[in-house]
Parts: C-alpha cells; structure tokens; sequence
C-alpha cells in the first residue's frame, strides 16, 4: 500500500511541475480538471474491472520514477530520418514525447499545427472533446500531463498519407513519454495513418499516448500502429474515435512485446451508416503482457462493425482481449462482427478472452466468437509428410493464421514488415 | 525397398496391428485391401511417421535402414509419400506456397541446389498436366472448398512433384466418380517405374481395375491373413470379407 501511495504522491508532484511550466490559463484549467478525474479514478488496480487482468499499479510500482524529467537525448535528425518510410506523405517526429517540427515533413497542404491553448479557446471539436477521461484514468492522465501534441486537420480530396515516428531514447535513462494526437478528417476524405516506434536504449519507459479521432461525413480514416516494444517499457495506447455519417474507420493494431501494453480502442458512431473496423494481432512471447480492450458504440440506424483479433502466445507471456459492442435503442438494422481467435503455443502461456455484447435495439445482426486452442495436429502432420521440418511447418501455418489480421493495412511496405516481424518471432 | 517384419502398433491403447509382416520391392505394385477396421489406414499412417501411433514391437526396414526412428519429415526427405484419405483443409496456406519450401528443404536434404522460382513453376505446370490439375486451384487455400475428387487430384499432384519412391495411396478412391479415378489412376500409373514402388490401399477392387496390382494383400485384425495376385482382388469383390474371416477363425479353431 506504501508504495502506492508514494506513486500517486509522484504522480501528483510530477503533474503540478508541469502545471508550473504551462503559462497559458486556459490550458492550466484543461489540465487540472483532467488531473481532478484522475485522482478520482486512481491508478487502477486488480479490482478495477476493466483493467481486472492487467493491473496498472502492480506493473508500475517501484519501475517508473514520475517525479524525474527527462534526459535531452543525443539523438541527431538524420539518425532518426533513416527510419522514414519511403513512401510519400507526411512524416511527423516526437522524441521522446515531445514533437520535433523541424524534424518533420509536411507532405502537401496538411494542415499541422502544435496543440496549445488556442485549441481550448476556439470551436476546436477534437482536443479534450472525443476520449471520455471521466472514465478513463489514462486518457485523464494524457488530458493532464502531456509532453507534447499535435493536430492535424485533413480537407484534401487527395488521398492523405501521415506516418508518425515515435522516437524513444532511453539512453540517458529512463523516458516518460505522454504525446497527443489530434486528427480531424474533414467531409469526403481520405486519410491513412501509421505510426512507427523507434527505440534506442533499454532504459524503462512509461509511454502514454493519446489519439483523439474526429471523422466526419463521408471521410475514410485508417489507422495502423506496430507496436514492438521492449522487456522494460510500459504503455497505455489510448485512441479514441468519433464517427458522423457515412465515414469509414479502420484501425490496425500489430502487438510483439512490451512488458505491459494496453490498448484502450474506443469507436462511437455518432450517427447513421457509420462503418468501422478493428483489426489486430498479437504475437507474444517472454513475459510479455499485451491487453486489447475495445468499444463500438452504435448510436444509430444501419450501422456496421466488424472486429477480428488474432493472437498467438508463447513462453510465459499472457494476451488479453476484451471486446465491447454497444447497440443503442436508436441503432437498428445494425451488423455486427466480432472474432478473438487464439492459438497458445506453451503451457505457461495465458489468455483471457471476454466479448461483451450490450444490445437494446430489436432489428440487428450481431455475432462474436472467441476460441484459444492449439495448432492443429493433423494439419502440422500433413505439412510435415511433405517433407517440411516441424518448424517451418508450424511457422506456415502460424503464419497463414496471422495473415487475415493484415488485411486492413494499406501500406504494402508495413505489411510486409509485419509479415517478416512474424516470421522472425516464429523463428525463435 | 521396404521390409515389414512382425510390426504390432497400437493407439490409445487400443491395439490395431497384430504382427504384420510385408515385403516390397523397387518396380511393384501392392493392394492393400480389408474390411473396415482392419488396420489398412494405421499401417499407412506407421509408414509416415504419425507420432500418435505406438509401435511396440517388430521392424519397419526402408531401403536397408530401420526408420522407426525418423520423424515424418525425415521420412518424406528420404522419399515416402503418403496420400492422405482425407486429405487436410488448411486455411491461409496455398498448394504452391507451401510445396516450393517443402521441395526445396527436400533438394537440400539431398545435397541438390534449391529450384527457383521460373524452375519450379516448370514443373509444376508440367505435372499438373499428369492429373489435369488447374493452377488456380493451387493458388487457393490448401483443399479449402476443394470437390473431393480435386483433394485427391491434388494429392497425386504433390506425389508427382515430389517423386517418391515409397508411395502409399490410403483409399484414394473414396468419394471419387469413375473419371476423377481414371484421372488419378492415369497419374499414378504414370509415375510408375523401375526403381519405385507403391502400395496401394483400399477397401474396393475398383480402383485395381486402373491400378492393376502385382501383389494383392488381405489384411483382417491387424495381419495379413492372406496374399495373392490381382486375382484375389476379384475374388473379394464377388465374394466379399465373410469367407475370409471365416478362414481365419476356422484356422485358429
């Protein structure tokens, strides 16, 4: 309990630094009324239902110092720009949770600008307006204490490509990093983003990123994160996404490692034949600790979602998948899809599987479905009485299960690099 | 090529073959056929290498070396095929995808240089011609939604890519019309030659009348209880399994 204690005091020291360094009023208010719903929310514990499986304070006790700042890294720009994709579009930096403009690329007539009080005194309807911090103690967190952050509003009838870097240094020590991230997709838009870690160091890390996602009329939005975390890094990986009528978003979600990775995914469709796709795959090994929990809330008629998690899991590593689907009085002639399928490749390996499914309305197609089980037998014989070692013939077929959670990533280049992330993990 | 001697396996401790003893040689052609539950299809899973099968006693000799040992693969490599009855649906994974590393992993095992890629979709097409194979089928999901006569077909593909030796056919007629057993029955014959064998197993004579056997063998309660040539096959088809059983209880009366 001590230390608990000492953690939330850190936490609390740590914000009213911050609070020390932000001039601008608006701004000290957004942060302590977010700072307020954290507090009331605490750091949650294994009797806090939504996190029941991946208790935040036990991972965090005695690993992160909140009260410490940042060491300024030696990282250089052109180390850092080794890692662009070559694929044309914008590419945006932040070291160490702090965006780096000069460092960035705008592609095009992207709008991009750095998040600061101007946002809260206008009609901004992103920043602060999408993540329901009241019941989410780390998008409160992120409200309160962000490093850095960026808002991007998209209104070309071009196709818009963004590709955000996220450098982590952890070589001068430990690295607290809670970046924000704005976008807006204006009517009739077409927007994909990918985000790409970069990690130097093997210092611990307490990463804290949120997204807040508007999508308006007819706009298609998608986002995809490969997440290949170290045995010493820590995350909470909010995004939150508001739908209007007729748009389209899909996101993407890649998992490998991480000591302790949260996902929060929050989709809610605002208004009427809304689609929404959530596609991920974790593929875990060590101690790794991977939890995808994710909410679509139809709010009105001729809605579609549709959700397909894969996961494989070996060593001592553990999954957790909790899928939430709302259907709202309102949301009628909706269909919706959810699939968690499972393959656990060792007895010590863990996962926790939970769909939950909230229906009021009468006229909907739902469906959900989850299955852990091993590889299958008579399969991995076949393969092998054709000649193939044991292990090629369990990584084709690991392989082969993965690949239908690559479909919605646009980018040919992250695909592919994802397919050889898992052929490198099935290797070893 | 192949010696069976006294071989006695078992699975779940139900015990299934019962000293059975076989010899093959390179150029034949063997029947295997037995009323349901004989062991015909255990016998062709021992000679893969099916791991969930426990051999407890006597010899299976491969081309001079004992290969209870191998592991399925190793077998494979060293040139046993089996067709499977039924042949496995494995999504996400294509004929080609997976037939090209298996190909290669086996052309490594024998020393030989990896076929790439214009090479190997060569003779693929060259053999897909031998069971009229059409390759979009290949490129599909591995017997996804395949018509039981194209997994068969698609088997017999794979034996020709990888030219066994050893071929063992595990009732490869079951489900088949009368073309699509003259289209794999052509394909076997096909690639028949001196220097390789196959064992045909079966539960009807239909498919001998294409696959016509050297050796026809009768296996009931886990032994062969009687051998013969084609001859015997007909015999079964008129007469059926009874009077075998009957020998066989009349000689252990």
């Amino acid at each position: 309990m001590q230390s608990t204690i000492d953690f939330q005091d850190a936490l609390q020291a740590s914000y009213e630094a911050i609070q020390l360094a932000t001039g601008n009023e608006l701004m000290k208010e957004f942060r302590a009324k977010a700072f307020e719903n954290f507090q009331a929310q605490g750091v949650p514990t294994r009797k806090y239902e939504e996190y029941k499986f991946t208790p935040i304070d036990r991972f965090l006790k005695g690993k992160i110092d909140f009260l410490r700042i940042n060491e300024t890294t030696p990282i250089t720009q052109k180390e850092v720009e080794e890692h662009f994709y070559e694929i044309e579009g914008s590419h945006l930096v932040f070291v160490n949770g702090q965006f780096h403009a000069d460092w960035s690329r705008i592609h095009g007539d992207l709008s991009l600008h750095e998040i600061d009080e101007n946002f809260l005194s206008g009609d901004d309807q992103v920043l602060g307006q999408i993540a329901d911090y009241e019941h989410d103690p780390f998008a409160a967190l992120n409200h309160a204490c962000f490093t850095s952050g960026i808002s991007i509003k998209v209104a070309s009838k071009e196709k818009t490509s963004v590709f955000i870097y996220h450098v982590i240094d952890s070589r001068q020590g430990q690295v607290i990093s809670q970046p924000k991230v704005c976008l807006e997709a204006f009517a009739n838009t077409q927007v994909a983003i990918a985000e790409r870690l970069v990690l130097i160091g093997d210092n611990t890390l307490f990463h804290n990123p949120l997204t807040e996602v508007l999508v308006h009329e007819n706009a298609q939005v998608n986002l995809t994160k490969v997440q290949a975390y170290g045995e010493s890094h820590f995350v909470i990986d909010g995004v939150n996404v508001n739908q209007k009528r007729y748009s389209n978003f899909t996101a993407n979600t890649m998992s490998f490692s991480g000591k302790l990775v949260r996902n929060n995914l929050n989709i809610a469709q605002l208004d009427e034949n809304c689609e929404s796709h959530m596609n991920g795959l974790y593929l875990l090994g060590g101690t790794s600790h991977v939890d995808n929990h994710t909410a679509v809330d139809h709010k009105m008629p001729n809605a579609y979602s549709n959700e397909m998690y894969k996961g494989i899991v070996t060593e001592k590593s553990t999954g957790v998948f909790n899928g939430k689907i709302y259907v709202r009085p309102g949301a009628q002639q909706t269909n919706a899809f959810q699939s968690n399928n499972n393959i656990s490749l060792s007895d010590n390996a863990t996962i926790h599987t939970k769909p939950q499914l909230e229906i009021w309305a009468d006229d909907v197609k739902c469906s959900h479905g989850c299955t852990i089980g091993q590889l299958d037998e008579d399969a991995l014989f076949y393969l092998r009485a054709r000649g193939l070692d044991e292990l090629t013939a369990k990584a084709i077929m690991l392989n082969a299960f993965a690949q239908d959670a690559l479909t919605g990533i646009p980018f040919e280049v992250i695909s592919k690099e994802v397919t050889e992330e898992i052929a490198n993990r099935l290797a070893q | 090529m192949l010696k069976i001697k006294n071989l006695k396996a078992s699975i779940e401790d139900k015990q299934i073959l019962n000293g059975l003893n076989l010899e093959v040689n390179a150029g034949e052609v063997h029947a295997i056929m037995g009323p349901n539950g004989s062991g015909k299809s255990t016998l062709a899973s021992v000679l893969a290498g099916r791991e969930d099968y426990e051999v407890q006693e006597g010899s299976i000799e491969y081309q001079g070396e004992d290969i209870l040992e191998l592991a399925p693969e190793e077998r494979a490599r060293e040139g046993i095929f089996l067709a499977f009855q039924y042949p496995i649906e494995i999504p996400g994974v294509s004929t080609t995808n997976f037939l090209k590393t298996a190909i290669n992993q086996i052309r490594e095992h024998r020393g030989e240089k990896a076929l790439d890629a214009v090479s190997f979709l060569k003779l693929m097409k060259e053999k897909m011609k031998l069971v009229e194979m059409d390759q979009a089928l290949l490129s599909r999901s591995l017997n996804e939604g395949f018509s039981g006569g194209e997994k068969k077909r698609n088997e017999i593909f794979q034996m020709a890519m990888l030219e066994p030796k050893l071929a063992i056919l595990d009732e490869t007629d079951s489900g088949l019309d009368i073309d699509a057993l003259k289209i794999v029955a052509n394909g076997v014959n096909a690639l028949k030659a001196d220097d390789n064998a196959t064992i045909v197993v079966t539960h009807y004579q239909r498919l001998l009348d294409y696959i016509v056997p050297d050796f026809v063998h009768v296996l009931y309660n886990g032994r062969i209880v009687k051998s013969g040539d084609k001859n015997l096959a007909l015999e079964l088809e008129e007469k059926g399994y009874d009077w075998i059983k009957e020998e066989v209880s009349g000689e252990l009366v």
